[in-house]
């Protein structure tokens, strides 16, 4: 027991120093262990939660603890993961501790465990940790089902260009589990028998709904859907202000949207009063401003996603920060022509603050008057020095009078001014025109400008007043935008005055004066060039009291009618430049413009002054005159263009280009000179430097040879096209001689030729005529000459036919004489028979004297077919018979009627009549005695023989045995002489 | 392809006004065929898959062959082909009825998941406003209450599908349905049809193809015997 006592005094003495320590420094370290360890899976942020607790219950003070954390993967003895964590500890505080899992919890079992240690200053080393605790097991595969398959993470949200690792676990360890991502085939690394991970890195956002990434066993497909969020921007361009001084809005540019369906969210707070609003939109928040008078504000606006927190702020003044509303209500009124009053209204800002309003005047798009007024509700102001029917835009804007920061939104109202009478007299100009001695006026006149019209110009009036008449007075009215009118005068003189109206009144009036005579139009043309700006032109005044000069030409003079166009200009001017008018037709290069330089006289009467020709820009030829050639030798040619027109150029024409080339590459002829084509060949050059000259010879040439020539004009610009080239072959030298000789020769045989052929019926008529004419006759002449004086011509009534031949053809024969043509010598065969009218002797074989009768039944186509006496005769019957005719009237009457029938009523094939008579030959001289030798188709020749010989009847072909003809002989006897 | 949009965005409309319409003046049309053919073009225009499903797959990324063919419709979500043939009229259009309020109410939790404005809701609401209609027009009464369906129709009692736990099978689930959808309007829009050609070949006297239809069809619309004089409907 005393044992005891001491014992226990020695401790209490021992532990007296030590408490006493105590209370200044832990005199030894603590090995403290954790208490009720406990670990939690959070599967949406993947995060292992640890809480613990320290018991300790010598120390009541806070002290500073590590605490060494251990996690391991699948198996204890696997770890992945050792951190201390330091933090101070109460006495029995719980702890809390997370760590996130780049591998899904549910993928593997996680083991943690802790040890700890005092790291306290006032706890003197060594510092020794404590003992581990057990391991804490953590597994979220228990609360999975019997799925055969599962993917994790479910619903990972990432940011973009983060790295994420998602696992599956199949529970068929038989299954072949194939895995996607977006539609790709992809392959993972196996971490225990039945767990596969895939590590994605630096993923990116692919869709708002996610990115697909899906497993496929035997069964249905298993997957998760990582939500990409964009990485969140910093709000940009923040600033607030206020319309009315009671409300703020503060906007920003949130940037980028992070493409999640769920968006940031924005809060609005402020510092100097502590409060905050959660912003209603992405870009724009509303604060109330309070009734304590606060008129700084510093604002921090936090944009807050899962992933981060942006923020940023700024330093607002209230009162530097008004921006109006817009102004309403905008009128004008009062409108005139020159002047308006425009009003307006503003929103009131507090009770007693002002607006500064500018009033801008804006004509043809430009400002052209501002103002600025101060407003408290309504604004008003005369707007001065209109222009008359001119429209304007009127707009306001205002700001806040105490402190200018913004103007506010602009209003707009347009308005137009009224009109009035134009200011300026219309620019008038004249074309005179003399037509049988009366002259007739064209008056143009430009319209005016907008500026000058002051409205809308109705009507022209146009008074033409005769200065040799004074009473008389003409007044037209040519309704707008008519710009000319024709006046038809006599040889007065006349002062025309042109007004324009519009609604309000008339110009100023323009006077144009107009003599009855034509002036001086002799004036000579002058040429001159035109540059980039127009055509600059002078000329020398004529009087000294000129009042004015006028400019006219045509707008595209090659068109007609000619679009006049002129230029005023003041009696000092001397020069000018006539310019394209941007409204008008522009000049163009090649054109040829012709102008008329007036000089106008103190009494408003023009003068022709000079007149000028030019080219803006003068242009090579665009086509060749059409070239003749004539007298062509063997050493020339010549060539001629007479009707090439100049003034029709492009440009003037300084004269023209021989080109004359030469197939045997002969040297060029004198004047030549060599040159070279496009086409590189060689060709001789002439110049024609008078444009005037439009004929040339091309002299000195070849005989019988082949040359080209080709003639151009060239101008300033260039010469024409060389393109048509003509050929020419030079003859040869002696040529022209034969052709002197010949073509005269030639040309006298040919006239002598027509002139044989148009006398050819005279000659005929003449020397052997077919036909005979008894009282053309030579044999008459001669007979009234050496016998008988009396002798007359045997009328046919007188005469009593001596014989009928009747001759019967058959149709065909006539046909195959005419087309056969058989010569008489064929027809010798034929024996015709005779009808003897007249009793006839036996015996009796000579040819009586024959009688020659009138041939009043002449067949010319017998004639023609050369039938001339070589008609067959029967030796045996002798062609007259002299006798009685026992009835000469029925014999005539029987011919006549015979006659009538061979001229058309007895058809081919019957029997015809052949009509023969026989004239005595002169030379038998005995008319009784008989005919020694029958008749010869010779002595035709000698003979006249008339007959009415039907066609039918000449047929040479006709056949004995199908004839059957009947001669009636005269008896010579019974024949007139 | 914008062609097609833009007349299935006219035809939309116009089945539209027609409903508002009929809305409007909260009267249901007399006519039978009248009734009959708008129906019928309803469910020609809700079938279409382009107007829905497409635009579901391509926004939630569906397009593989893969998950094509797990995007199927489930066992009864809708009523089966066959279930809508042996189905009366009135218990046809109550059927119809009851689905369309499922797929109002599945259209509704799409809506974020679906291109922006689709009409399907509306074409949904248009079509249930004729569907009663017409039951009303087939009870022969001007009161509402008597096109009420009186018996629940057959086959599985559509129920809304309950929400999978993960996105990506939800993403599966409503594809899944919404092709179940068009299948559902498809065979919706054949009964349809086959009333009005039922009627017709009624018109023309054809008996011997009715009782052929009649051997074919279990219960081919026995309470339809005669026919209905025009413009109204068959008692």
């Amino acid at each position: 027991m005393a044992l005891f006592a001491v014992l226990q005094t020695t401790f209490l003495l021992a532990l007296l120093p030590l408490r006493t320590y105590q209370s200044e420094v832990l005199s030894e370290p603590l090995p403290l262990t954790p208490e009720s360890l406990n670990v939690s899976i959070n599967s949406t942020k993947q995060c292992l939660h640890l809480q613990w607790t320290v018991h300790n219950p010598d120390y009541h003070q806070e002290f500073k603890m590590v605490f060494q954390i251990q996690i391991s993967r699948f198996k204890a003895s696997n770890v992945i993961w050792l951190e201390n964590y330091s933090t101070t500890v109460k006495r029995n505080q719980v702890l809390h501790w997370s760590w996130e899992s780049e591998l899904p919890l549910e993928c593997a079992i996680h083991f943690v465990r802790m040890r700890t240690m005092v790291d306290d200053a006032r706890i003197p080393a060594p510092r020794l940790w404590s003992n581990w605790s057990s391991w804490e097991k953590a597994d979220a595969q228990n609360s999975l089902g019997d799925h055969p398959l599962y993917v994790f993470p479910k619903d990972k949200l990432v940011e973009e260009g983060s790295n994420v690792t998602v696992c599956y676990i199949s529970r068929n360890h038989q299954d072949n589990i194939s895995c996607y991502l977006e539609d790709v085939l992809i392959y993972g690394r196996q971490l225990d028998q039945n767990v596969w991970a895939f590590e994605f890195k630096n993923v990116s956002f692919i869709r708002k709904t996610g990115t697909n990434f899906y497993c496929k066993g035997q069964g249905d497909p298993e997957g998760v859907v990582l939500l990409v969020s964009k990485v969140l921007e910093e709000p940009r361009d923040f600033s607030c202000e206020t319309q009315d001084l009671k409300t703020l809005t503060c906007t920003w540019d949130p940037g980028n949207d992070t493409g999640l369906i769920q968006l940031p969210s924005y809060t609005l707070f402020e510092s100097f009063s502590g409060k905050k609003t959660l912003c209603k939109h992405r870009n724009r928040c509303d604060w109330q401003v309070t009734q304590d008078s606060q008129e700084m504000y510093n604002f921090t606006l936090v944009a807050e996603n899962y992933f981060r927190k942006r923020s940023v702020s700024i330093l607002f003044n209230l009162i530097h920060g008004v921006h109006p509303m817009a102004p309403y209500s905008l009128f004008p009124k009062s409108v005139s022509a020159t002047n308006a009053t425009v009003t307006w209204k503003v929103y009131s800002i507090g009770s007693s603050s002002a607006l500064l309003c500018q009033l801008q005047l804006l004509g043809e798009g430009k400002v052209i008057q501002q103002h600025n007024i101060s407003v408290r509700v309504n604004g008003e102001y005369l707007l001065s020095e209109l222009k008359p029917d001119t429209e304007y835009m009127a707009r306001v804007r205002c700001a806040y009078a105490d402190h200018f920061w913004k103007w506010s939104e602009l209003i707009s109202q347009n308005f137009t001014t009224a009109e009035a009478a134009p200011s300026e007299a219309p620019d008038v100009w004249r074309d005179v025109t003399f037509v049988s001695g009366h002259p007739t006026v064209t008056l143009f006149w430009k319209p005016l400008s907008k500026v000058h019209a002051n409205g809308k110009i109705l009507f022209y009036n146009v008074v033409v007043e005769n200065l040799d008449e004074p009473s008389s007075l003409k007044v037209l009215s040519v309704p707008a935008p008519a710009n000319s009118t024709k006046v038809t005068l006599n040889q007065s003189s006349y002062q025309i005055y042109v007004t324009a109206h519009n609604s309000v009144g008339p110009s100023p009036a323009s006077a144009v004066a107009i003599s009855g005579h034509p002036g001086n139009e002799n004036v000579e043309e002058g040429r001159m060039n035109g540059t980039e700006d127009g055509f600059p032109m002078s000329w020398k005044p004529q009087s000294r009291n000129a009042t004015g000069y006028v400019v006219e030409w045509c707008d595209s003079p090659q068109h007609l009618p000619c679009v006049l166009r002129w230029k005023n200009l003041g009696p000092t001017n001397t020069d000018t430049v006539i310019s394209s008018e941007p409204s008008r037709c522009a000049f163009r290069p090649g054109v040829r413009y012709n102008f008329r330089i007036y000089e106008i006289s103190t009494k408003r009467m023009a003068h022709l002054l000079e007149k000028k020709a030019g080219y803006l820009k003068e242009l090579a030829p665009s086509y060749n005159p059409k070239v003749n050639m004539s007298n062509l030798t063997s050493h020339s040619f010549t060539l001629s263009w007479k009707d090439y027109p100049t003034e029709s150029q492009t440009g003037f024409i300084q004269g023209y280009y021989v080109y004359l080339k030469s197939k045997t590459g002969e040297k060029c002829h004198r004047g030549f000179e060599k040159t070279f084509l496009t086409d590189n060949s060689v060709c001789c050059k002439y110049t024609i430097d008078n444009p005037d000259q439009k004929t040339f010879v091309v002299k000195d040439l070849q005989p019988e040879s082949a040359y080209e020539f080709l003639v151009t004009p060239y101008t300033s610009a260039g010469e024409g096209p060389l393109d048509d080239f003509r050929k020419v072959t030079t003859p040869d030298e002696y040529s022209h001689i034969l052709i002197h000789i010949i073509l005269p020769m030639v040309f006298f045989v040919f006239v002598i030729m027509i002139i044989c052929y148009l006398k050819s019926q005279w000659l005929k008529d003449k020397c052997y005529p077919d036909i005979p004419d008894p009282y053309k006759s030579s044999v008459l002449s001669l007979i009234k000459f050496k016998e008988n004086p009396h002798i007359t011509i045997m009328n046919v009534n007188d005469c009593v036919p001596d014989a009928i031949e009747v001759v019967n053809k058959p149709e065909g024969s006539k046909m195959q004489f005419v087309g056969t043509r058989k010569s008489p010598t064929e027809t010798k065969g034929t024996k015709p028979a005779y009808l003897d009218l007249l009793p006839t002797e036996k015996n009796y074989s000579g040819p009586g004297p024959c009688i020659c009768f009138e041939n009043f039944t002449y067949n010319q186509a017998a004639s023609d077919l050369g039938y001339c006496g070589h008609f067959p005769v029967t030796p045996q019957a002798p062609h007259c018979q002299l006798g009685p005719l026992t009835s000469p009237e029925n014999l005539l009457k029987t011919l006549e009627q015979n006659y009538m029938n061979s001229l058309g009523e007895i058809p081919a094939g019957e029997a015809n009549l052949n009509y023969v008579s026989q004239l005595a030959s002169p030379m038998s001289g005995d008319r009784e005695s008989p005919p020694t030798n029958p008749p010869e188709p010779a002595l035709c020749s000698e003979y006249k023989m008339q007959m009415a010989i039907p066609l039918g009847l000449a047929s040479p072909a006709r056949s004995e045995n199908s004839s059957l003809s009947s001669t009636a002989l005269l008896d010579p006897r019974e024949h007139c002489h | 392809m914008r062609a097609q949009r833009m007349q299935r965005t006219l035809l939309s409309l116009v089945l539209r006004l027609l409903l508002l319409c009929t809305v409007a003046t909260g009267k249901c049309s007399g006519k039978y065929h009248e009734l009959l053919l708008q129906l019928q073009r309803q469910a020609d225009l809700m079938q279409d898959p382009s107007t829905l499903l497409d635009p579901y797959i391509r926004l939630q990324g569906l397009h593989s062959p893969v998950l094509q063919e797990h995007c199927r419709e489930r066992p009864g979500d809708f009523p089966s082909e066959d279930a809508l043939w042996r189905l009366s009229r009135q218990d046809f259009l109550q059927t119809l009825n009851t689905t369309l309020g499922l797929i109002l109410r599945m259209l509704s939790a799409l809506q974020q998941d679906l291109p922006e404005p689709t009409n399907a809701e509306m074409n949904v609401r248009g079509f249930g406003n004729n569907i009663h209609c017409m039951a009303q027009l087939l009870s022969g009464s001007s009161d509402p209450k008597a096109a009420e369906p009186t018996q629940p129709g057959p086959g599985p009692t559509p129920l809304p599908p309950t929400p999978p736990s993960s996105t990506f099978q939800r993403k599966l689930r409503n594809c899944g349905f919404l092709r179940g959808y068009h299948r559902f309007m498809r065979t919706a829009g054949q009964v349809l049809r086959g009333w009005g050609e039922r009627q017709g070949r009624s018109r023309r006297h054809s008996p011997c193809r009715a009782l052929k239809r009649g051997a074919r069809r279990t219960r081919p619309f026995p309470e339809v015997r005669r026919l209905a004089p025009r413009g109204q409907p068959p008692r």
